[in-house]
This record gives C-alpha cells, structure tokens and sequence, in this order.
C-alpha cells in the first residue's frame, strides 16, 4: 500500500521532470502544479487503489493457500497410494508365492488322489489322422501304485495347507485316505515338520 | 580539486598498500579454498552431512524349464517390541475404548507367531531385567504376510515391524539337491544356488542424500543408484518328470532298503538333463531335516564303480574300431584266467557257452566280454573313455562335481586291464554314465551335458548359454550296432519282463558292480544299475538308475521298476508315439 502511494506521489514530479526546460516553461509548469493535485484530489483515486492492490494482495495470498493445501492434499494422496501400492504389492507377492506352492507335483499327487484319480502308467493314444489305436489301452489298476504313495517327496510348503474339499487338513503329506488303505512304504524319516502359516 | 598535503599522500599509500596486502590474502586464502583444497574440503563436508540407505536387490528365481518355480526371493517379516513401553493400552473395539493389558497384548502376539503367549511375555520381562530402559526386544522373525498383517491389526503401540528378504522353495524336494539351498544371510551355500550364484546374486543399490539439521534431505541432494536385481536361472528340468522319478526311486529304494539312488534322465538330441532324482532327497526349505551327507548331489558328486552298463562302452570301441560286430563270436566260460595273470569270472557259475557279442551283452557275460575286450590294446580303450567324457568332469561344473577316476593305462595291472572292460576298476558318476548312452542313443555323437538352459537377466537378455555343439565319439554305424545289441538285452535278458514298456522298443544294459571296501578290495555291498533309452528305433530319451546297497534285492531287478516306470512317464508325459516297426532279432549263440 504504502509503496503504490508512493510511486502514485511520484508520477507527477516524473512528468515534470520529464518536460524539457522546465524553467522556461512556466506557465505550462504552474498549470501542471495546479491542476494534477487538484485532479486527483477531485477524483479521489488513493482509496480505489488501496482495495484494489489490498485486494490483489488477498487474493494472491488466498489463492497460494489453496494452491498449497491443494498440493499438501495431493501429497498426502501420493503417499496414501504409494502405501497402497506397496501393500497390494505384497499381497500379489504372497498370492504368487502360494500359487507357487500349491502348483507343487506333490500337492497336486495328493489332492488327485483325494478326489479318486489314480494313474495310468500304460499310455494308449488315438492317432487323430487315422482314427488309429496305438499302444495297448489298459485300465489302470484300481489299486494305487505305491509310486504315488505321499510323503515320499517331502515339501515343507505345503505340509499344512489343507486338501481341496476341505479334506484331511493338514495332512496332505502323508496321511492321504489311501495311504491308510495300502501301506506300502514305511515312513522312514518321518513326516515333514508344518511351517507356521 | 583537492590539494593533498604530503601527509595525507602518505597515509593514502599506507592505506592501498594495507588493503592490498589485506585483499592479496583473501585472495589467496579464497584461491586456496576454492580451487587448491576444494575437493579435499567438500568431502570432508558431505561426509558430515550426507547419509545414505541401501536399496536391496532381489536374488534371481531358478526355474524349471517351463518356467515354475524352484527357488524364489520373498519378503518375510520381523516383529520386535519396545520392552520399556509395553504395557497397558486403549483399543477401540466397536466404537467402545477398550482397556488392554500387557498379558492380553502378548497372548494375541503369540497366537499369531506361534508362540505361547507367556513365552512373548518373558520375552519382553527378560529385556527389562536385562535394561530396564530396554527399548528393543525381538518377538519373532520369518513371519509371512498374513502374520504381519494379523499383528498390525492388533494395534499394539509399542510394537514395531521390519523387512526381511527370505528365500522360498515352494516345490520342496523335488530337484531340491540340485537346486540347493542357501544359508541363514541368503548366502549360496549349495547346488545351483551356489553354481549359480554369479547370475541370481543381484547388486544392492543405494540412495545417498545430505541431511539437513532435522536429519531431513535437503531438496535436490538426493542421489539414487538404483538396485540391479538378480537374473533367474532357467534349469533344463521338466518338474513333472524330475517329481516322478524321485517318486519312483524313493518308493523302490525304501523298499528294497537302498542307502541312496539316482534316476538321471537326458534328451537324447541335446544333453539336457531333464531330471536328476536323488535319494535321500534335501527339501531346500527344511534342510536340517535331511543328515548333512545326504544334501549335494551324489549324481554329480559321487563317483562309483558303474559295472557291467559299461560292457557298451567297450562293445562301442570294438565296433568303431572294426575289430569286432555284433555276431562275432566268442567261448565264454565261467572263469577265465588269460595269459597276464589276471582272474576273470562270471557272476554264476555257467558250462561254457558259445555266445556272439550281443550274447556276451545280453548274458552280461564278464568272460566274453573280455575275450572280445583282448582285441584293443588297454591305451585305444582308454582313448574311447577320454572321447566319452567319461575321464573328466561334465560341462555342467556342479559344485563339488566329480569327473570319476580311472588310471592311466601304464598303471593298469593285470586285472585293471581286463576289469574296465565290463565296468570296474574305476569310476564315473551317475552323470557320466548317462552321458554315455546319449552318445550311443544319439548316433555316436555326445553332446554335452547342459543342466542349465541360461541366465535371464532382468532386461531379458539371456546370458551364460552352455556349449551345444556335438562331438562324434563313435561312428553312426557303430553307435546302431550297439543300440540294436542293447536292444536285444531289453528283449532277452533275464529282466527283460520288468523293464517292458509296452508298444516301445527299449535299449538298455544292467549293472550289478561290486563296491570297493576302501582297502584295495571288494566289500559285500552292490550298485545295481539300468541304464538306456527309448524309443529305440528313433531314441529321444535316455534313462539312468543307479542304486547303492540295496539290502533286500542284490541284483538290477531292483532298478528294473523305476527304469520302466521312468521310462513310461517320459515318453508319456512326452507324447513319443508307440513303435511301429519290430525290433532288431540278433543270433546270440552260435
């Protein structure tokens, strides 16, 4: 305020300044010094121009407080997504690494024979060019062959993950229906030790 | 204008000079700051403010050849509490403020750890008898995702959580003394962890920023070099077919009270080990579990006097060399004693029978089979084990990897001479000895043993490819004679109704060498072995069992289950059509 009043003081000692010989010029010099305060002293300009720089002022200042509660704002989401991120990151990590660990042969062994499959180890194929059988095709033996028998291959993942159907949990190696059945190898070493899940 | 006086000139030249004098200093000094020490001095700076964190790489995956998953980088997670703030606390359940006591907090903490809540309570009582300003005490570690979240959940102030990078093995045993295992710090300790380590380690990055007053980085100081994650390592082992064979071996080996077995199964056309089942196997994630001898890889590492599945061998350089075919003919008595003094004879007693060369094979005769091993001198055989890689270790370079041990020929004495003619008298691993009958499978070239297809780095450029170029041991015509002859043992041997695969035509020789006692002889303990390939006609896979000790069926009727139940799944899993064409029919008697 105190700094636009003053360059608005200023103006008319600039024009007269600007005048080339201003002495000589005296007339033309009392009539600027005569009408320019009278001017604005009619017009009464100081108080318009108060409001409109006090208002600029306020208005800049209300606006970079938007601005930076606006940022802050956008800061505050940065960061809440970024958590966002890093936790659903983890959560496809840990989904990927059970994927993984249910896609294990010994879990899958165990799981099909829980739901009565047993394997074929005669493989016949239908040769689909001329409907030709090749091979010998047999039924495969009811009995499960004690290749199949769980616990042989041992696998601290999946020891205590629960069998599909909700079947014998915790007990998917080792102690699947059919091993209760067909005794077939004595566990020597044991079962393996469940991991903490 | 103005006039000086002498005095005043004087004072004036007093003053310059002092000012230059002055100036001329900080001149210097200012040259001496900036420009001579500057480097000196801004380090000395930034090693006061500038602080750093490392950004952890990721360790590499080793992968099946499909691509599942051996052997993967995880994060677990550690929960440790502040002994000094344990304590009671406010918990908002349902809208309502809830009172929680300590011994409540630690009995959630434990149900959640696996712990007993009383034991996390002494946990953190022994931290404060030990310091009662103790503001550090470790819960437990290694807890997965669900566990830290379940402990978050809680709520409990004065616990605090970390990251750890860990290491998962989600398919356990299976090829789990191949992948190895690495130590408590993620250090490569065996298998192709250790083998490997070059490629899956990966180099941590670090951020480096100066810290203002509050330990805040100041604006624009930071410096990121960025973490290099591991490659992963892409294994030739198809994991169905690596699983099966360890089934099938572990079944057979415990029944007929093995100490230990290794099923090796090679493609014929690459060399690719596509399993290499062992028994006692080590599951990577539990390796405590399984006796510290039982760990690395006997089919690498243990060498082993293979017996009779080498008769091909000397079959192979008889044929090559022209000194002999398949319908040549030969006496094979029970014992032979030739003109050197050696001592040779048959595993059973036999009146003396006139056998061809696929004879001498079929009946394992060690008799014939040396008559016929007469006709190369001990230095041309020795030249043929050098041209099968059977004198040095395989391309694969397995950690502790063995390339088996055979004398120089000068140092054969009587007996050697003739014993490495029908597999004895040194050794070769499991390895080996499969590579062997690639070579003949594969036409009598060798091609060499790859277990590792390569190094898949992180911008996908696969590095470290292993050699495949062939070389010719035998020539092609050779290398058919001989598979016709294994082909007949397939058909005739007294096994041959164990090893049956029906609608395929097999080749294949069996083994039963006795093991050294370590003092020069012969203990009573046998390895039974099976080794060959099928379809014979157009071999595609090739087949190796060796099983040391088996206490309750001395003989390679022990192996003939798993050689045709491995043999079966391959082709099988595979999709080899049946044999069309009828197998080879050779004189075996004259």
């Amino acid at each position: 305020m105190s700094g636009a009043t003053a360059a608005l003081d200023l103006a008319p000692e600039r024009l007269g300044r600007a005048r080339p010989q201003p002495e000589r010029l005296a007339p033309e010099r009392r009539h600027i010094r005569a009408v320019l305060p009278g001017a604005l002293a009619k017009t009464r300009p100081r108080p318009l121009y108060a409001v409109i720089v006090v208002g600029a002022v306020v208005a800049i200042v209300a606006g970079q407080l938007l601005l930076s509660v606006g940022l802050s704002q956008g800061a505050y989401q940065i960061q809440q997504l970024e958590g966002q991120q890093v936790e659903l990151g983890r959560t496809s990590a840990a989904l990927a690494e059970d994927l993984d660990r249910l896609a294990s042969p010994q879990y899958l062994a165990v799981n099909a024979q829980a739901l009565g499959m047993v394997g074929n180890s005669l493989p016949s194929y239908l040769r689909l060019s001329d409907g030709a059988v090749l091979g010998t095709p047999t039924p495969a033996a009811a009995a499960t062959s004690p290749i199949f028998a769980a616990g042989l291959v041992p696998n601290s993942q999946t020891a205590s993950i629960p069998l599909v159907g909700g079947k014998e949990a915790a007990a998917s190696d080792g102690a699947s229906p059919q091993d209760a059945a067909t005794p077939p190898v004595p566990l020597q070493d044991g079962l393996p030790s469940p991991t903490t899940r | 204008m103005v006039r000086h006086t002498k005095s005043t000139r004087r004072r004036l030249a007093f003053t310059i000079v002092a000012v230059s004098i002055v100036m001329t200093f900080f001149v210097m000094r200012l040259v001496d700051i900036q420009v001579v020490r500057a480097s000196a001095l801004s380090a000395e700076s930034l090693e006061k403010t500038e602080t750093g964190d490392t950004i952890l790489a990721t360790r590499g995956s080793i992968l099946a050849s499909d691509g599942s998953v051996f052997a993967e980088a995880v994060m677990r997670y550690t929960v440790q509490v502040s002994p000094k703030d344990a304590g009671e606390f406010e918990r908002e359940v349902d809208g309502t403020e809830q009172t929680i006591t300590l011994e409540q907090a630690t009995n959630e903490i434990g149900a959640i750890v696996g712990k007993p809540g009383p034991e996390v309570l002494a946990i953190i009582t022994d931290a404060l008898a030990a310091d009662k300003n103790s503001l550090y005490a470790l819960i437990a570690k290694n807890l997965n995702l669900d566990q830290l979240r379940a402990l978050k959940a809680l709520e409990i102030p004065w616990t605090t959580f970390s990251e750890t990078p860990s290491r998962v093995y989600p398919n356990g045993a299976v090829a789990g003394n191949i992948v190895g295992f690495v130590g408590e710090e993620g250090e490569a300790q065996a298998g192709v962890e250790l083998m490997e380590d070059s490629c899956l380690a990966g180099k941590n990055g670090r951020t480096t920023y100066e810290k203002g007053s509050g330990g805040l980085p100041l604006p624009g100081t930071t410096v990121t070099q960025s973490a290099k994650d591991g490659g992963d390592v892409v294994l030739t082992i198809d994991k169905d077919i690596q699983w099966f064979s360890q089934q099938s071996l572990a079944a057979q080996a415990k029944a007929v009270g093995a100490s230990w077995g290794v099923v090796t199964v090679m493609e014929v056309a690459t060399g690719k080990l596509l399993a290499v089942a062992e028994y006692p196997a080590v599951d990577p994630g539990n390796v405590s579990a399984t006796p510290a001898e039982d760990r690395g890889s006997r089919a690498f590492a243990a060498p082993f006097e293979p017996g009779s599945t080498y008769k091909a061998l000397t079959a192979a350089a008889l044929l090559d060399q022209g000194v002999a075919s398949p319908n040549s003919q030969v006496v094979a008595p029970f014992r032979y004693k030739p003109s050197n003094g050696a001592d040779i004879n048959d595993s059973e007693y036999h009146e003396d029978e006139n056998l061809t060369l696929s004879g001498v094979l079929v009946e394992s005769s060690n008799t014939g089979m040396s008559k016929f091993g007469e006709k190369l001198d001990p230095d041309t055989r020795y030249a043929y084990f050098q041209k099968f890689g059977q004198l040095q270790k395989t391309e694969v370079g397995f950690p502790s990897e063995s390339g088996g041990l055979m004398a120089d020929p000068a140092d054969w004495d009587n007996q050697t001479t003739y014993t490495t003619m029908f597999g004895q008298g040194f050794s070769t691993t499991a390895i080996q000895g499969a590579s062997l009958y690639q070579t003949i499978a594969n036409g009598g070239v060798r091609m060499p043993v790859q277990l590792v297809e390569g190094c898949r780095n992180a911008d996908g450029t696969v590095t470290d490819v292993p050699a495949s170029t062939g070389t010719r041991v035998i020539s092609q015509d050779a290398a058919k004679q001989v598979s016709e002859m294994l082909e007949m043992v397939d058909q005739e041997s007294w096994v041959h109704e164990n090893v049956d695969v029906p609608g395929y035509r097999v080749a294949m020789k069996t083994g039963t060498a006795q093991q050294p006692d370590g003092d020069g002889g012969y203990s009573s303990s046998y390895l039974v072995s099976m080794a060959g390939y099928a379809p014979a006609e157009a071999p595609q896979f090739v087949v190796s069992v060796n099983l040391a000790d088996p206490v309750k069926m001395n003989s390679s009727m022990a192996v003939a289950p798993i050689f045709r139940d491995v043999t079966t799944q391959v082709l099988k899993s595979r999709g080899v059509q049946p044999s069309t064409e009828p197998a080879p029919n050779l004189p075996l008697n004259f």
